[in-house]
């Protein structure tokens, strides 16, 4: 991403995300909203589009679309309505899907990221409810349709084109997919296709205030790929506009939908602008408009949870956790739930986000995990943490204990050290005194350093006895040790 | 005769134990088997379905059980109404062999009141036009004349009861295609308000206009009828939830002091016996004690046009899942996804059908949609409005059915316009969505059926099924079968 000259030119991106609802039912049927089942267990005859079939709207989904305007600050329209989206396609039951054109249910709005350390807002444009199609599985000989996901409640969120980097837009998606998961409404579960952005991506130059031409790139499911992909195209966009700074710019950008192919790491045309479908919008006949009362709304507001952004305050003002940590901890709501029940047992909370964050992220990531796959207990990794204030054990011997918790999930850190001898400290007084006394004789000046005020100079003393010990001094007895030979 | 029976009389004698179930789905059976091969009304017969719902209700009487509204009732019903397990053609080859996953809510409805559902009628291909000669499964003759449309698009659904194959039948209502059929088979025909009937199971054409209603021999075997229907669905969000009136009460209700309003304006281009006929209809009315107003209704000269715009372009929409994918007919000619669509609707689908379909989707294109869809829906606003004020100023709309008599069958096809202008009468109401009702009024010269239309304003159905009714107290129009077809039971 370094090579993009981001001070001549600026990325200009807006995503489409489109994020499946998490409730009960399909948007317009009683079907079960459910993944992963047997093809075609979870379908009615609206569903499947039989003749004679209508929709009903999902009241359980509109409170959730609700719920996210409320979140985001957007605007609750009392009055949306639902449109008709024509197209042919053999996952699209009626060929037509149910959106909201026209009048959608949110307008505006913002999402306040913490990340990399600094806090910042990008806007919503708007956000409406559709349904998702069913899915297309091709067989050797044959291709099969799936409507399990037909008719699924979608909530698809328009952001205003004001994200300049792939990292921005990463950071937007991010935040978005955990104020959703802190609500309840969604579980965007990327791999189940839980969550998909379409971007539009252009490029510009530095200080110009018009949008040059745009490309849309459709239906990214991982928000490495959505970063390669947007960043393929920047690049792209800016080679052409300098390679030829005179010509007209909708000559030298092939506007259209593009699809990123994750195999050949390239952005492949799918169909250009001027064969744009036209969708034949018009109004659905079948669902009457949809009226939010302001009653419905209040009673929503009084039951929204902490959101990302307070939970990421509440970690920076009261846990005095570093800006970084406390941002990367409440992006992901299980990461964050399990920060607070580990910090209930660790009592550190700066110690206990680093080793959240750095150290057990480092090996998870090795070993292709997440944290909840993983399987590792809070409460674990949080005694752990105690282990090491408590100075039982050392940073040393904690990282190894902590590879062996990865590897049994199930089995808790006190257990471990009491089973592995190479973990215990060594407490016995006569085996370490001789090392502390020999590392005072040699250390003469950290001695009048610390009697003179300098508590690093106890630190570096302590350090080098515990080198001589390989680590496995008890650090309380060299400490104790240090402060009676000294004083 | 049995076959003079209206279906309130029969479920009477069926109750008392006259008639039983059995004697009565017998008989109209045998009517059916007798004449329909003159009219090609229906496109199946239920003969060993019916028979055993009629066993299941005599045994039902006998054990003195509670037996529903329409109990021992035969009824037919249009072929683009969903019965589950049975064949739904819609009159249209794509499909020729689609078996229903499910049932209309309104079959539901009157199989819980005990109705016996006796077989589908014929129809104009996906309810689209209006003389039964574009069903796929040749045309609906009209018992008055056999060289006569009965009307259409519920040419079946008409003609047999007009025949008097059985006592009701339901069709459905998007343009006029239960009243002007009515008036030409010279029965009663009833369009409920938008919203009044669920429309879950009802093939759509135009989602926004289509209704289904009753035929009857009269107002009060519709109100019968209505009181079935009128059930609430939860799989319906355009029905209206209110509690639906008695209307069998409601009808007998006294009629005299009612206002009703005459769009003289609008008719002026009434062919001169037409109108004069009309005017003699009117004098029976006011003999009844009601009182006529003239009001302004010429807004309605835009119905046609708006009717062509709007119904075609939700029709464009709605035939889209006809593709050859899920069911119905997929061409084997087809060899890519490309075909399967072109092909199976090419063949699937008669020539009316791709008329509209082709018009509704120009309507809608992104270049055309402001001229035409756009615009029409603010005229439909105007119409909603021009409606209503009209309401305000009387309590029912008195006006022709349509502009002529059943025109002979072999005219049909020279001038497509000249079809479709047939609905000018009829088209405003479905627009505004109100209820309204065509009741034989009499017969032409000729002899041919001619029809009353009775209009209310929005969910005031029980005050048109009352006016209707007087007027049938006080004429036997209602009460004429046509020649060959009676004297029998």
């Amino acid at each position: 991403m370094s090579d993009i000259p981001y001070e001549h030119w600026e990325p200009v991106i807006g995503l489409e995300i489109h994020v499946q609802l998490n409730t009960q039912t399909k948007m317009y049927t009683r079907s079960p909203n459910h993944f992963g089942d047997e093809p075609n267990v979870n379908i009615d005859p609206v569903d499947t589009g039989q003749p004679g079939t209508l929709p009903v709207l999902n009241a359980q989904a509109v409170r959730f679309a609700i719920q996210l305007g409320l979140a985001i600050g957007a605007e609750i329209s009392p009055v949306s309505t639902f449109d008709r989206k024509s197209y042919f396609y053999p996952d699209t039951p009626r060929n037509y899907q149910i959106t909201q054109f026209f009048q959608p249910i949110l307008r505006g709005g913002r999402v306040t990221c913490d990340v990399g350390g600094k806090t910042r807002h990008f806007s919503i444009d708007r956000a409406h409810l559709e349904d998702d199609s069913g899915m297309l599985k091709h067989f050797t000989s044959f291709a099969g349709i799936d409507f399990n996901r037909a008719g699924v409640p979608l909530i698809e969120i328009v952001s205003t084109p004001t994200l300049h980097s792939p990292s921005d837009a990463t950071a937007y998606a991010k935040t978005l997919r955990a104020i959703m998961q802190y609500l309840g409404i969604a579980n965007c579960n990327m791999e189940e296709g839980g969550m998909r952005m379409d971007a539009n991506v252009s490029v510009r130059k530095r200080g110009e205030k018009s949008l040059r031409p745009k490309i849309e790139i459709k239906n990214m499911n991982s928000f490495y790929n959505m970063e390669l992909a947007i960043e393929s195209a920047i690049r792209a966009q800016i080679e052409a506009y300098e390679r030829c700074p005179h010509a007209p710019h909708e000559e030298l950008i092939v506007q259209g939908t593009y699809r990123w192919n994750m195999g050949n790491r390239r952005l492949e045309l799918l169909r250009m602008k001027e064969n744009a479908l036209d969708y034949r919008y018009f109004p659905e006949p079948d669902l009457p408009p949809l009226y939010v009362e302001q009653k419905q709304i209040e009673d929503l507001k009084k039951t929204l949870p902490e959101l990302p952004h307070q939970r990421y305050r509440r970690y920076v003002e009261e846990l005095n956790l570093p800006a970084e940590s406390a941002g990367i901890l409440v992006l992901e709501k299980f990461t964050a739930d399990f920060f607070e029940e580990a910090l209930a047992v660790a009592k550190n909370a700066s110690s206990l986000a680093s080793w959240i964050t750095v150290e057990f992220a480092g090996r998870l990531k090795e070993r292709g995990l997440t944290l909840k796959s993983s399987g590792l207990q809070a409460k674990h990794v949080g005694m752990l943490v105690k282990l090491i204030q408590d100075k039982t054990i050392t940073g040393r011997i904690a990282k190894q204990v902590a590879g062996n918790m990865l590897e049994k999930p199930e089995s808790d850190p006190v257990s471990i050290v009491q089973a592995n001898p190479d973990y215990q400290p060594v407490q016995d007084t006569s085996v370490i005194e001789p090392i502390v006394d020999r590392i005072l004789e040699e250390n003469p000046q950290s001695i009048a350093d610390y009697k003179a005020g300098r508590t690093k100079a106890l630190a570096f003393l302590v350090g080098q006895i515990m080198k001589e010990t390989r680590g496995k001094a008890s650090p309380s007895v060299v400490n104790d040790l240090i402060q009676k030979k000294i004083d | 005769m049995m076959e003079a029976e209206t279906a309130k009389i029969l479920g009477e004698k069926f109750r008392a134990g006259d008639l039983s179930a059995k004697e009565i789905t017998q008989a109209y059976l045998g009517r059916i088997s007798k004449h329909d091969g003159k009219l090609n009304a229906f496109l199946q017969v239920f003969e060993k379905r019916s028979l055993k719902k009629a066993e299941e209700l005599d045994r039902k009487r006998k054990g003195g059980r509670p037996l529903g509204k329409l109990a021992g009732i035969p009824i037919a019903i249009k072929d683009n109404i969903l019965l589950k397990g049975e064949i739904t053609t819609c009159g249209s080859k794509f499909l020729e062999n689609y078996s229903s996953l499910y049932s209309a809510t309104v079959c539901e409805l009157l199989e819980k009141e005990d109705a016996i559902l006796i077989g589908k009628t014929n129809l104009d291909e996906f309810a689209m036009g209006g003389s039964g000669t574009h069903s796929a499964y040749g045309p609906t003759k009209n018992p008055w004349d056999l060289s006569r449309t009965p009307g259409g698009s519920s040419s079946g659904s008409a003609a047999c009861v007009a025949a008097r194959l059985t006592p009701l039948s339901l069709g459905s209502d998007t343009g006029g295609s239960i009243r002007q059929p009515a008036s030409f088979t010279g029965i009663t025909g009833f369009k409920p308000s938008y919203g009044r009937v669920s429309r879950y199971g009802l093939v759509a054409f135009a989602s926004s206009m289509d209704q289904i209603g009753p035929f009857s021999q009269d107002a009060e075997d519709a109100a019968l009828v209505m009181e079935v229907l009128s059930g609430s669905c939860q799989k319906d969000a355009t029905q209206i939830q209110s509690p639906p009136p008695n209307f069998l009460e409601k009808i007998n209700e006294p009629i005299a002091g009612t206002k009703v309003g005459i769009p003289w304006d609008f008719m002026k281009e009434l062919e001169s016996s037409s109108r004069s006929h009309f005017e003699k209809t009117l004098e029976i009315c006011k003999e009844l004690g009601v009182e006529f107003i003239p009001i302004d209704l010429s807004v309605l000269k835009y119905g046609i046009a708006l009717y062509y715009i709007l119904a075609t372009a939700e029709a464009s929409a709605n035939l889209a899942r006809f593709d050859g994918v899920r069911y119905g007919k997929r061409s084997s000619r087809a060899t890519t996804l490309d075909e399967i669509y072109d092909f199976s609707r090419q063949e699937g689908f008669g020539s009316e059908v791709k008329n509209r379909i082709l018009l509704g989707t120009y309507i809608l294109s992104s270049d055309h949609i402001d001229t035409y869809y756009v615009k029409a829906q603010k005229i439909r606003t105007l119409i909603i409005r021009k409606m209503r004020e009209a309401f305000g100023q009387c309590d029912l709309i008195a006006m022709p059915v349509t502009p002529s008599v059943a025109f002979p069958l072999d005219q049909i096809g020279e001038d497509p316009l000249k079809e479709y202008l047939q609905d000018l009468y009829t088209v405003g109401v479905n627009i505004a969505g109100l209820p309204a009702i065509s009741v034989p009024s009499g017969f032409n010269h000729e002899g041919l059926p001619m029809g009353l239309q009775i209009i209310g304003p929005q969910m005031h159905d029980s005050d048109v099924l009352r006016l209707a009714h007087h007027f049938q107290k006080a004429t036997d129009f209602a009460t004429k079968i046509p020649d060959g077809f009676g004297g029998e039971l």
